[in-house]
């Protein structure tokens, strides 16, 4: 039982991990929460079963097919809803950003309905171990997650676009003032979290079902290991994801399990109050 | 600011007000019946043939004259399984269509929601629901329950898997009322000793399930119980499985439709799940399946569809026997015709009304069940039946009949 709690949480972060990098990420450059990643992640589950189901391609190229889709997605709502906007304040684009996620879920209702959807592969048994069980499926995950968090720490920190990127998060002005062309940065990373967000997608119709709810269902835990992590910081939401995922797990040890879905606020409020800038952020001076 | 009423304004206010009266008679010369059906969301498997089954009824009566001499309007709506969707069909509904009855309501959450509307209306509601609070809520006895409460959905999957010889359960259940008060009823079958693990709740929507199951077969039960719906259910199946767990998955029927066999394919072999069904020998099924076009099926039954019907009729039958559309007469008459021994028994809408006309008492028997209520509105049985998902069709391996 216990080493299987610590499985169960690292499975948890490793679904969780990938998009609360993105989220963090695109907070960097946008400067806002934007709450419109269920429906994105919703869009990329029904994208890769579309490819995979009806079309019928193996699920790496649906995977692969989605990821491309979600981040031309993602470009899009960018250009068409969060640019005309970009002078409004965080908490008015917020808003908006909630707005997108219901209209993007009320989209995907209306072409698919509400009906539950899996892959087309099969289920299967575990392997046991010290009394533990994993799956393949879920080891696939977790690698895909680890390549996935070092993929971005090589393109951040040792690539140019990283810099850019980085540079763009920290000031934007100071960053065009040095020849970096922030609207091309920004672009490119709203289509590399897009593609994040569809790949989350994918792990989560593989993990849990495809329906219009599956993307905000995990916008919480997200959102939380992004503010425990550090919202702006990747990393943070990698160590952030972790935590959530084995406090969660450690809940139901000792409450009721229909507290669980609480944790995740519970630790929001914490660090809001405590330390708004979570593990890793950097505390921001208002002027 | 203030409000100045000329001659001419208050003249004019006047002769509206004198002739709304008129309008309204206008729309009295049809019955109207609100049909509110889950046509999609959660019920989408169920409502078509709820709404399909009210409106042959009603076309039937229809063209043979109609009801107190005046034809019945059906008002369709889709409550998407949804309250908050169902609320604001149900007020257009009673104040614009002005219906006497809202029927075809399935889950508990849309039935409870809409009640105090129709209370305060005086509108008749029946319904397919299973919450204990239905008849608790209902105030002025104008509420209908054609399926059994969830208490006796447990008891009755509880008596059926306890004859295969199952000694020990493990049991967690979907936090809500529904399925909450099925675990309750489980319980009392199968006995506290039973029970490997202190039963427990799980929310909906959650990210993840993976503890809760495994807290669930920690010890190894031989069998699983998990109340639920479709959604949480496919999800906690998937975890289920991952997890290794080879021992009896039991759940609702509601969970295991084509959509959750769809999703999960060959691993879903070997699942029990059981819900109340129509008494497939009586002559109101037969008469359901040929008006329907169905072929009669062991493993489908069709036990939303033959409700709708009988909601209908049992509906109309009243009509006529109170002679009104007022709410509480119907309510009143609703069980002068379904309940109660010594009179006619009818198996469908014309010999029904033909019975009635001819100054017989009445007792309709219906296609989902015998339709007798008990004081507060509920149905008092329904058959049970207990199937096993095999090669990816439903087989029947247990009923048990009222």
């Amino acid at each position: 039982m216990n080493l299987q709690i610590f499985v169960n949480a690292l499975v948890n972060a490793a679904l969780i991990a990938p998009p609360a990098m993105a989220f963090s990420l695109l907070f960097g450059v946008l400067k806002f929460p934007n709450f419109a990643i269920g429906g994105y992640i919703t869009l990329g589950a029904f994208a890769a079963y579309t490819f995979n189901v009806p079309l019928g391609l193996p699920l790496p190229l649906a995977t692969l097919g989605a990821m491309l889709f979600t981040g031309f997605v993602v470009w899009l709502a960018h250009v068409w809803v969060f640019k005309p906007m970009q002078d409004q304040s965080a908490v008015t684009l917020l808003v908006v950003s909630i707005a997108l996620t219901l209209i993007l879920e009320s989209v995907v209702r209306l072409f698919f309905s509400a009906d539950v959807r899996g892959f087309d592969i099969p289920l299967e048994r575990p392997w046991k171990f010290w009394g533990a069980r994993i799956t393949r499926e879920q080891v696939e995950i977790i690698a895909c997650a680890v390549v996935l968090a070092t993929g971005l720490h090589v393109l951040l920190r040792h690539t140019r676009i990283g810099r850019a990127m980085r540079a763009v998060a920290d000031n934007p002005m100071l960053a065009a003032i040095r020849g970096v062309d922030a609207a091309k940065i920004t672009a490119l990373t709203t289509v590399l979290c897009g593609a994040i967000f569809g790949l989350t997608g994918v792990f989560a119709g593989l993990d849990l079902v495809i329906e219009p709810l599956v993307g905000w269902n995990l916008t919480i835990p997200i959102f939380a290991a992004a503010i425990l992590g550090g919202i702006g910081s990747p990393y943070g939401a990698i160590l952030g994801a972790l935590l959530l995922g084995l406090a969660e797990e450690l809940t139901i040890l000792v409450l009721p399990s229909t507290y669980k879905i609480a944790v995740g606020f519970v630790i929001i409020a914490i660090f809001l109050l405590l330390r708004p800038q979570g593990l890793f952020g950097t505390a921001e001076i208002k002027k | 600011m203030s409000f100045h009423m000329n001659r001419r304004s208050f003249l004019a206010a006047s002769t509206a007000a004198l002739l709304v009266p008129t309008i309204l008679r206008a729309q009295e010369s049809d019955i109207a019946i609100g049909s509110l059906t889950p046509n999609t969301g959660g019920g989408a498997p169920f409502g078509p043939n709820i709404t399909a089954a009210h409106k042959r009824v009603v076309d039937a009566v229809n063209a043979a004259g109609g009801i107190l001499g005046r034809q019945v309007r059906l008002f369709q709506e889709n409550s998407e399984t949804n309250p908050e969707t169902a609320v604001r069909a149900a007020d257009k509904l009673i104040n614009v269509n002005g219906v006497c009855a809202i029927v075809g309501t399935f889950s508990s959450s849309v039935t409870l929601g809409i009640m105090p509307k129709c209370q305060a209306a005086n509108v008749v509601q029946m319904c397919t629901s299973s919450s204990s609070d239905i008849p608790v809520a209902d105030e002025k006895g104008l509420v209908f329950n054609f399926q059994p409460l969830s208490p006796i959905w447990g008891r009755a999957i509880g008596e059926l898997v306890k004859s295969r010889g199952i000694e020990t359960f493990g049991l967690m259940a979907l936090n809500n009322d529904f399925t909450r008060s099925m675990m309750d009823g489980f319980i009392e079958i199968v006995g506290q000793d039973a029970l490997l693990n202190e039963p427990f709740y799980y929310n909906a929507q959650q990210s993840s399930y993976r503890s809760e199951v495994t807290q669930l077969i920690e010890k190894n039960p031989q069998a699983v119980f998990v109340p639920s719906y479709v959604t949480d259910f496919t999800a906690v199946y998937k975890e289920l499985y991952r997890q290794g767990y080879e021992g009896t998955v039991i759940t609702t029927s509601l969970s295991t439709g084509p959509q959750f066999k769809e999703a999960i394919g060959g691993a879903a072999e070997g699942i029990v799940h059981g819900f109340p069904v129509p008494a497939i020998n009586s002559p109101a099924y037969k008469e359901y399946l040929v008006e329907a076009g169905l072929e009669a099926s062991d493993s489908v039954q069709h036990p939303f569809g033959t409700a709708g019907r009988d909601q209908l009729t049992t509906l109309l039958l009243a009509i006529e026997k109170a002679g009104s559309t007022a709410g509480p007469d119907i309510a009143k008459a609703v069980w002068e015709v379904t309940t109660g021994e010594g009179k006619t028994t009818v198996y469908n809408l014309a010999d029904g009304l033909a019975a009635l006309r001819a100054g017989k008492e009445i007792n309709y028997s219906g296609a989902s069940g015998s339709i007798e209520f008990d004081e507060e509105g509920m149905v008092l049985g329904r058959d049970f039946q207990l199937s096993e998902i095999r090669d990816g069709e439903d087989v029947v391996i247990e009923r048990l009949e009222y």
